[in-house]
Order: structure tokens, then sequence, then C-alpha cells
């Protein structure tokens, strides 16, 4: 069993997922530690994502509430990510606005101010190759109604993929499946999980084999 | 979130004799000015540590973000920036230790706020820092050829196993054998993990 799982292990690591955890035997330590080693030599994987660095920075700017010095110049979010979580805030905008809609229809007098999603109920991934290639990205909101909004190019593909969330207690939600044409898909669900508890998400092609993988900020 | 020990740098140490005298306090010039320049000096490098403890960019981003989190709060920007690295890397320390117990139950590797300093100090370009590639290529260049090929085509080629095993053309079983025989013939040969 410990083999098997070890295998695993080392396999998420080629492939440059994150390893699920089990309980390792002592004896698989040298092991490990030569596949860690053997990793971490590969030419061009050390650096850290400027992506990673820029949010880091404006996480813990924003949790302590550190003010921004004027001689640092962060690097921002990507375009595409700003432009994803526009579609996906406007989605939620759209959402409110039909409740409201309604509710003024009925009679109802109260003035609301409709406010896009933002903190710990919404997540953002990049979907990468094993080898590091952006496949597209995945947002996820937790409110009420919850939904998840995704958009995926597999050059050459023109099938399906499958999405699964990955939750911090090992648990594991089925967001969906997209199809793709001429290699790219979006997929818009309604979905109810917490948000806070998102580590990652998978997507998989129909054969069961790992298209590709994201991690949530 | 893991609390990481202080050390005496980052104690209070109340003044031992005549508290009535106004004291100027002398500024080091090797200290840093804000909690942006102790991220912007040290993010790259520390995650390059971690990343090289943990071989995965997922791991290695989430650990780089707790030992910041973890240690930014308590930090005092008066200490030298030794202090402040030597800190960092204690912190580091403890959430990687904790990584281990939390997703294997054993430690499969660790931090030596000592030995690892280098780690941080070194002012060379990050692209230089660390000697992992060449110490894997002596420890490869050890090993007897099929052990040698298969840990190149799976961990510096990132070949999936049925890709290796048709480039070596063995069955897919034997590949997950014969790697298993050569990641411990490798570590025997004295592959660790360094910086």
């Amino acid at each position: 069993m410990s083999t098997r799982r070890m295998t695993a292990f080392i396999d998420a690591l080629v492939a440059g997922r994150r390893p699920d955890s089990y309980h390792a035997d002592p004896e698989d330590v040298e092991v490990l530690r030569a596949a860690i080693a053997l990793r971490a030599a590969r030419p061009g994987d050390a650096a850290p994502d400027d992506e990673f660095v820029a949010d880091l920075y404006d996480r813990l700017a924003d949790e302590s509430g550190r003010s921004v010095g004027s001689n640092v110049h962060p690097l921002r979010m990507r375009r595409s990510r700003a432009a994803l979580i526009g579609v996906a805030a406007s989605i939620a905008l759209i959402g409110a606005t039909v409740g409201i809609t309604e509710a003024t229809n009925n009679g109802a007098t109260t003035t609301s101010a409709v406010q896009a999603p933002h903190g710990n109920v919404l997540r953002t991934a990049t979907f990468e190759t094993s080898q590091g290639h952006p496949l597209g990205q995945i947002v996820v909101y937790g409110g009420s109604p919850g939904w998840v909004f995704m958009n995926v190019h597999v050059p050459t593909s023109n099938g399906t993929v499958k999405c699964e969330l990955r939750m911090t207690d090992g648990s594991i939600v089925a967001a969906g499946t997209v199809d793709l044409h001429h290699g790219s898909g979006v997929l818009t669900k309604q979905i109810d999980v917490d948000t806070r508890q998102l580590q990652g998400a998978m997507l998989y092609a129909p054969s069961g084999a790992v298209v590709g993988s994201a991690t949530f900020a | 979130m893991s609390s990481a020990p202080r050390p005496s740098a980052f104690r209070h140490r109340p003044d031992s004799d005549n508290t009535d005298v106004a004291r100027l306090c002398v500024v080091n010039a090797d200290t840093y000015t804000d909690w942006e320049s102790v991220y912007r000096d040290n993010v790259n490098r520390l995650y390059r540590l971690m990343y090289a403890r943990v071989g995965n960019r997922p791991d290695a981003e989430d650990l780089t973000s707790e030992v910041f989190r973890t240690a930014l709060g308590p930090l005092r920007l008066a200490s030298s920036k030794g202090e402040v690295r030597s800190y960092l890397l204690v912190t580091a320390q403890t959430v990687l230790a904790s990584h281990w117990r939390r997703t294997l139950g054993v430690t499969v590797t660790s931090i030596d706020p000592e030995s690892d300093l280098e780690a941080l100090t070194d002012r060379s370009e990050p692209e230089e820092v660390g000697d992992a590639p060449q110490r894997a290529a002596k420890v490869l260049a050890s090993l007897p050829e099929r052990y040698r090929r298969i840990l190149e085509l799976r961990f510096l080629e990132a070949c999936s196993i049925k890709e290796t095993a048709h480039t070596m053309q063995i069955s897919v079983s034997n590949a997950k054998v014969l790697q298993h025989r050569a990641l411990r013939m490798a570590a025997k040969a004295g592959l660790e993990v360094s910086p």
C-alpha cells in the first residue's frame, strides 16, 4: 500500500503537481528525498512565478493593512486573469440585478447596492499543464448562490474535459464538464462549495488522464 | 498557520540601566527600511529554498506564503538584515517541519537556519544560486546506465512512466520497479537535497 502511494507521490512530483498526503514509512524517506532532489534539479523550474510573487505581496499588504511604498512596483495581476474576474463578476452582477429587478417589479421600494464578489468568497486559479503551460482559468464564487466559471484551451482537442475541485480536507467536488470546440471551451455552473476550503482543481480527459491542474491562490 | 519560534534578536530586551536618560538609537545601515524591502529582498530566495525542499511549485508557494504571513507580523525592522534573514529561516524551518508532519507523518527534508543562511544571503543572481543540478548530474553519472537513464527521463525530461517505458523498451511495471531501485541507489550514492 505504502509503495503504491509513494509511487503516486513521485508521479505527482514528476508531473509538477502537488503530491497527495499519505502515511509514509520511515524507509520511504531516502527515496522521497532523492526524488525531491532530482526534481529540484530540473532546469528552469526553481524560480518563483511572477504572478505568485505579486499576488503574495498584495495579500500581505491587504491582510495587515500595510501600505505600499512608492518605490515598490510589484507585478500586477495578469490581464487575462483580471478580464476573467471581470467576466465572472459580471455574471454575479447580472444574477443580482435580475433578483433586484424582480423584487422591484413585485413592489419592493427599497434600493440596493449591488456589490461585486470579493475577498475570500471569490477564488481564482490558473490551469496549467505539468510542464507549466497555461490552459485556462477558473473562478469560484462562494456566495448564495455560488457558482464556478472556467475557460479552458487545450490545443488540438475537440472533446471534453472534466473538472474536479479539490478541497483542503481531501474531498473532491465535481465542477462539471467542458465541451471543447477547436480546443476551447467555457463552463458556467451553479455550485455550492465553501471557497475557504478550496485547494485546487484538476482537468481530466475522458480517458482519465490528467490534462492540467490549478492551485487556488 | 504555524507559530514560529522567535530568535533572541526579536525578544524584548528591557533596559537594565538608567532608564531616565534619553537614548539615541543607532540605526545600522544594514537594516531594512520597511516590510516591502524585506519581502522583495527575500521572497525569491526563500521560494527557491522551499522548492528545493519539496520539489513542487504548489507546495513551495504555499509554504513560502506561510513563512511571510507568520514572520512579518512580529518582525522588528530595527534588527539587522542578517537577523531578519535568520528569523525568516527559523520560521521556514518550523513551517516545513509542520508540512511534512501534516502530509507524510515523517520528516523528509528540513531547513537548518545556520547552514542554510547562505541561501538567503548569497547576493549573486538567483539563477546562480544553488548547485542542485550539478550535484544531481554528478550522482546520476555514478549510476549504472539503466538507472541513470530512467531517472533522467522521469525527473529531468518530465516523461510519464508510460513514455519512459516506451523509450526504454520495457514494460510499465518494469519501469516502476527500475525507477524505485534507481532512486534507492541514487540516495545511497549521496543524492541529497540542497538549496
